[in-house]
């Protein structure tokens, strides 16, 4: 049914669905609020209705925890899935994502270490760059994990799975070493919200998250929808690309930049979060269209639908506790991952999706 | 035109290609020859502005290959080699597309998409435009591919302005069926200002569809002939190491060749 639509009615059908789950998610929680209670503080604070003094608690709630949380969940999800799309674009390869090719716990590790540094004299830098100063550092450890990890898997102009995935593992366990061994030596607040945050969280969102995961989100999505094409014509092999004038070395490049900018901020507020930049364009290439000018945009809605759901889920699985999100995402993602990757091991790579 | 001039391509020491110069014609099917090694692709590579030679230079018409943009540079040829696998079902029609990237901005033109549909027709695809392309046979992904090609460069109805189709062994791996159907549709570009300049591996097939040939040994051109009856056998049976003897078709004199070792 989905193949029939147009790309702009699935965008429409996506977006409709989004504004649902957001609703939802803002509703959703140990403080419940019904729709017309949401409408009434929304309408509050742009001055539309008068201000109900009864309300304020729930008021505080709903302003200052569900409401930041819900768009952080909706952004972060929007980054991991187009983080999925460019980097499984870039690898010419179904399994990569950006928990797998390093991008992810290279992030972590760049932000544990302002983390335990930040606050002594250890990392100058990190005070006149002030708020800065944790996705600063996290995109630097962040690109150079991904450029490690795609350099040694093309080591042989082609993609090799085999590598790719070894490569992915040795950086990946390099960074979560860097990443223990902060949490050990770090002091006890800081290492507990090393290790919460290596799972995954958004209890911690606020306003901060929102504008900073935003800001970086739309800057870097607008970029890269400029690069549907360059990724559409990379399916075809790096050579074959450069004869239709792409210059791959430099899209290569441009595409881990863009992409480790937005995973990197994300990354740095929420923790890392595997699997859903994974799943967003696997599902979308099979029910819709494997063409990056549609995936890019798709991908964004698709993960951010994603992620309120699951977030949902972290709310209300063991009440009043809450799940990290990784949990849940490693859980649903861990055996989509395996059987992508047995397919394509059977298929030799080749006939993916049928 | 196509002419590369003094090319000579070095690995640390190894000597890939020495000092080659090579003057494609223009409107004909120019055909590369020579044993595995002796720097065919490596030529080709070079001469299709992809690989810059360690010296030397490459010039179509009167322009070099480094002046041209990337994207004027896929405007004005084309390469289509081996195999082509994607790691993602894309349409067929999607595929041919890509080769109009270079042409269009955000979203293709009528006539991009019309030289789509002219494109599939003629290497016959029409009937598969709405299949996955993974889902083909090997012979009928290198049809598309080469509707690709062919999309990528064809200007069927603009101002005459040369253009070069470079074929990189692009029928190994097919059936008689696809070789032959490939070539022929390969010759049939030249109508449109179109020149030809391929790597083939059958040497009978190679004369049978080529109009000049360069055959390569060592790193060098050894020689060049613009009649397939003008290809010395002896210089074949040396480059090649092979027994080589020609004989003439009993249908209509032209002639075949027989290999043994």
């Amino acid at each position: 049914m989905l193949r029939r639509l147009g790309f702009g009615q699935t965008y429409l059908l996506l977006f409709i669905v989004l504004l649902i789950a957001l609703v939802a998610s803002a509703a959703i929680g140990a403080f419940s609020f019904t729709p017309a209670k949401m409408l009434q503080f929304v309408g509050e604070a742009f001055g539309a209705t008068p201000h109900v003094a009864a309300d304020e608690l729930g008021r505080n709630v709903f302003f200052r925890l569900r409401l930041p949380r819900v768009l952080v969940a909706g952004l972060t999800g929007a980054v991991l899935g187009v983080s999925g799309t460019l980097m499984q674009g870039l690898f010419r390869n179904p399994i990569v994502e950006p928990g797998l090719v390093g991008t992810s716990a290279g992030a972590a590790l760049g932000a544990a270490i302002v983390f335990v540094f930040g606050d002594s004299t250890a990392l100058a830098f990190a005070t006149p760059l002030g708020s800065l100063a944790v996705p600063v550092a996290a995109f630097a450890v962040s690109f150079a994990a991904t450029m490690i990890v795609y350099r040694l898997s093309t080591a042989f102009g082609k993609v090799n799975v085999f590598t790719l995935l070894l490569a992915g593992i040795a950086i990946n366990a390099l960074c979560a070493a860097g990443t223990g061994f902060l949490s050990y030596v770090a002091r006890d607040p800081q290492a507990r919200n090393i290790t919460f945050w290596n799972l995954g969280t958004f209890t911690t969102a606020d306003w901060r998250g929102v504008e900073l995961i935003g800001f970086f989100f739309v800057v870097s999505f607008l970029w890269s929808l400029r690069y549907g094409k360059s990724l559409n014509a990379l399916m075809l092999g790096e050579s074959e690309a450069a004869s239709l004038g792409v210059n791959p070395d430099r899209l290569i490049l441009q595409l881990i930049v863009v992409n480790t900018i937005m995973v990197a901020v994300a990354t740095a507020m929420v923790g890392v979060i595997a699997f859903v930049g994974l799943v967003i364009p696997h599902v979308l290439r099979m029910t819709k269209s494997s063409d990056y000018n549609f995936l890019l945009p798709a991908s964004a809605l698709f993960g951010a639908i994603t992620m309120e759901v699951v977030d949902i889920a972290a709310r209300i699985i063991i009440p009043p506790a809450e799940l990290p999100i990784g949990i849940i995402t490693a859980v649903i993602g861990a055996p989509v991952f395996l059987w992508i990757l047995l397919r394509q091991t059977r298929g030799g790579s080749v006939g993916f999706y049928g | 035109m196509a002419e590369v001039e003094h090319a000579t391509y070095r690995v640390g020491d190894t000597v890939i290609l020495d000092d080659v110069s090579v003057n494609f014609v223009p409107g004909a099917f120019n055909v590369i020859l020579g044993p595995n090694g002796a720097g065919k692709s490596t030529l080709l590579a070079i001469a299709t502005g992809l690989l810059r030679p360690t010296s030397g230079q490459v010039r179509y018409g009167d322009r070099l290959v480094g002046e041209y943009s990337a994207t004027a540079l896929a405007r004005k040829r084309a390469v289509l080699s081996q195999r082509v696998d994607l790691a993602f079902p894309l349409d067929v029609e999607d595929v041919v597309l890509m080769g109009r990237y270079p042409h269009y901005g955000r979203t293709p033109s009528k006539r991009d998409r019309d030289i789509v549909t002219r494109a599939l027709e003629l290497v016959g695809m029409t009937a598969r435009r709405r299949q996955r392309y993974t889902t083909l046979s090997g012979g009928e992904q290198q049809k598309v591919q080469l509707a690709r090609v062919l999309a990528q460069i064809w200007n069927y109805d603009e101002p005459r302005e040369p253009r070069f189709l470079f074929l990189d062994e692009p029928t190994t791996s097919l059936d008689i069926h696809y070789q032959l159907h490939l070539l022929d549709v390969a010759r049939g570009i030249l109508d449109y200002d179109c020149t030809v300049i391929a790597i083939l591996h059958d040497i009978t097939m190679a004369l049978q569809y080529g109009d000049v040939f360069f055959l390569m040994e060592d790193g060098r051109v050894v020689h060049e002939a613009h009649d397939a009856a003008d290809v010395p056998a002896e210089l074949v049976e040396r480059v090649f190491r092979v027994r080589a003897s020609r004989v003439a078709d009993p249908a209509d004199g032209q002639p075949l060749w027989r290999f043994s070792l």
